[in-house]
């Protein structure tokens, strides 16, 4: 019985689940559900025939970091993409602030809610500063040019990616990690209150993976945005992330802060390795050896 | 904010010294094979008659004449402005109502699948992209073979060029249409659709009769000027006006398009009305130019990509060089394909062919990758 977030309704079925959801009782006094900034309910996504992802309850809440770990093929990517409404489920509803994600203009979607895909293929010959600055087009109409405030907004988020020394070099003469940064800066011209990011720091060196990771931890306490992270590095989830969403099988294994989420039994049951968990302020996760 | 200011703004593009390179290149180019066009031909004269046709008085400072040469006599009539233009000297007739007309739709010709070639190359995500890759012109192709086989007459053959082009892209859409598209199956579907027309326009060649009507269906396959009037510039010019300036407006959607179809929908963007939109908009375009010259191959394929080497992939740039380079190479060509061989006029399709193909062959010669768009 994956533990699902507590909520304050009569529903009898509500009420034994949160009886069961010990762990994250203790997260939170709030009621996550009325602090979600994405809450997804009865959610089913999936690609033709087959579904991927089936959970009861999933909440991203409000104005935190919140990591989808799991195992490859554990939906963790197919859950974003239902959360981003590129994908329509065919059961259950995404709720952002409070309204159904699939009904929303996609302009006003996109003003809401911004997405760092996985792609990365742009025209080399773009430079960074335009790049960014596409990250205004949520924000205006189909004949307005690029205004003050949009200005505003991109030298404000290339700052924060820290790469103004870059503004004029063009995507093709990026390293990777500087071309990923690029792209967080296009995301946060886009001035949302909720950012999506699927693996952002994979295929990225260390230095630019804690780059892209402080950026967006700045973000969060800065500004107050809430993040929504797929991460592939189970540790690296656990330092950055306040809220852990461990996914196995398309299904949720657990949901809180990152002490209570990994564990040895998270590890052994849904990554199937064998690995000793140890806490000093920190998480340290030695993996030992596979499974079978 | 000024009105003038928004329309900067809005279609042109920050000039910068490639582009400007770009253009007054282009521009000069237009105008020596404009030159070289009207002075030379069956009716030869020295540049000063060329020179004094050209600003000849009797057309400029009589509106009534200029209107009837660009209007056509029987436009002019119904809005009452025909003159007579048997008043004009041999060189001036030559020169207004022969030569500079087939200048104009070359350079009409050049300007529309230039343009429609960039547009389906961020489309279709593929800098090797042409306007015929939605099967336009296997569909325009079989549309006028069925209409010389059926003898509907040549002035029909625009109108059909235009309605098999746009037939054809809406059966290659509804082809590759399952719960929406993408760019490999659009480029599938053209594929599926040209062979099929391809096949039948072939076909349909052995049901031709005569060496006339043979001789016509194959210089429109090809791509020919030859025998083009201003009535072919008034058919030309009224998409132009339309397709230049959305083009330009639609450049910005094009840019992000071309960030790839996952993060355009993610900026908000509704990726698949705005790929049809933008696709219609290359066909009529490519329409535009197939009705009055036929099926002129690589220009919407040369010349995105050599504008693109040179002013880079902002699109409002790119298409703003594409304006002026399209006409050049167009131009030029018919240049060579009117005067080239002597007496013998060659359709300025099989020029731009032979432009095209050396063209390609440096760049596979030179270039390392081909992952840079």
């Amino acid at each position: 019985m994956p533990p699902t977030p507590h909520t304050d309704t009569d529903e009898p079925n509500r009420a034994a689940d949160a009886t069961d959801a010990a762990p994250a009782d203790r997260v939170t006094d709030e009621d996550p559900v009325d602090s979600a900034a994405l809450l997804g309910s009865g959610l089913q996504l999936g690609y033709g025939e087959g579904v991927v992802v089936d959970c009861e309850d999933i909440v991203v809440p409000e104005g935190e970091v919140t990591a989808l770990v799991g195992p490859n093929g554990s939906g963790k990517s197919t859950l974003l993409k239902g959360f981003s409404a590129e994908l329509d489920p065919t059961g259950g509803t995404v709720l952002l602030d409070g309204a159904d994600v699939q009904t929303r203009e996609p302009k006003q979607l996109a003003r809401e809610l911004g997405l760092l895909a996985q792609e990365n293929d742009a025209p080399g010959g773009l430079t960074v500063g335009d790049l960014v600055s596409h990250g205004r087009y949520p924000h205006r109409g189909f004949l307005d040019p690029l205004d003050s405030d949009d200005e505003a907004h991109v030298d404000r988020a290339i700052d924060l990616a820290g790469v103004d020394h870059l503004r004029d070099t063009p995507l093709s003469e990026l390293s990777g990690g500087q071309k990923q940064l690029a792209f967080v800066a296009m995301a946060l011209a886009q001035d949302t209150d909720v950012l999506l990011l699927d693996e952002p720091t994979t295929y990225l060196d260390l230095h630019h993976q804690l780059r892209v990771m402080e950026v967006v931890r700045t973000l969060n306490e800065d500004r107050d945005v809430t993040v929504c992270v797929v991460l592939h590095d189970l540790q690296q989830a656990a330092r950055f992330a306040d809220y852990l969403v461990a996914l196995d099988d398309g299904q949720v294994y657990d949901w809180g802060p990152p002490e209570d989420v990994v564990t040895e039994t998270l590890l052994a049951d849904v990554f199937e390795v064998d690995a000793a968990v140890t806490y000093d302020g920190e998480p340290r996760i030695v993996p030992r050896r596979p499974l079978d | 904010m000024s009105r003038q200011f928004r329309v900067r703004d809005v279609l042109l593009p920050n000039l910068d010294g490639a582009l400007v390179l770009t253009m007054v290149a282009s521009t000069a180019a237009v105008l020596l094979g404009a030159l070289v066009q009207v002075r030379y031909g069956a009716y030869a004269m020295p540049f000063e008659t060329v020179w004094r046709a050209m600003f000849d008085r009797a057309v400029w400072t009589n509106p009534q004449v200029l209107a009837t040469i660009l209007l056509g006599d029987g436009l002019a009539h119904t809005l009452g402005v025909y003159s007579d233009l048997s008043v004009l000297s041999d060189a001036t007739a030559v020169v207004w109502t022969l030569r500079l007309p087939r200048v104009a739709v070359a350079a009409f010709v050049g300007m529309n699948l230039a343009v429609a070639g960039a547009i389906f190359q961020a489309i279709t995500r593929n800098e090797l992209a042409s306007p015929y890759i939605l099967g336009v012109s296997s569909g325009a192709g079989f549309a006028v073979v069925v209409t010389i086989v059926l003898s509907l007459g040549t002035y029909f053959l625009p109108l059909a060029a235009a309605v098999g082009g746009t037939g054809a892209f809406l059966l290659v859409y509804a082809v590759a249409w399952r719960g929406g598209t993408t760019p490999v199956r659009l480029v599938l579907g053209g594929v599926v659709v040209g062979t099929i027309f391809d096949s039948l326009q072939t076909g349909l060649f052995y049901f031709i009769d005569s060496n006339g009507a043979m001789r016509t269906a194959v210089s429109w396959l090809a791509g020919s000027l030859t025998g083009v009037g201003w009535m072919d510039v008034r058919l030309v010019v009224l998409p132009t006006l339309l397709v230049v300036p959305a083009a330009l407006v639609a450049a910005r959607q094009l840019d992000v398009l071309l960030l790839g179809e996952r993060r355009a929908r993610s900026l908000g963007m509704r990726v698949e009305t705005m790929r049809f939109g933008l696709s219609a908009l290359a066909i009529l375009a490519t329409a535009a130019a197939v009705s009055v010259a036929g099926l002129v191959g690589f220009v919407g394929l040369v010349v995105p990509h050599a504008v693109r080497t040179a002013v880079g992939s902002d699109y409002r740039k790119l298409l703003t060089g594409c304006l002026f380079a399209g006409p050049a190479l167009v131009v030029v060509a018919d240049v060579v394909a009117r005067l080239g061989l002597g007496g013998i006029q060659v359709p300025v399709g099989v020029v731009t062919g032979l432009v095209g193909g050396p063209y390609f062959l440096l760049l596979l010669r030179r270039t390392e990758s081909f992952n840079e768009f």
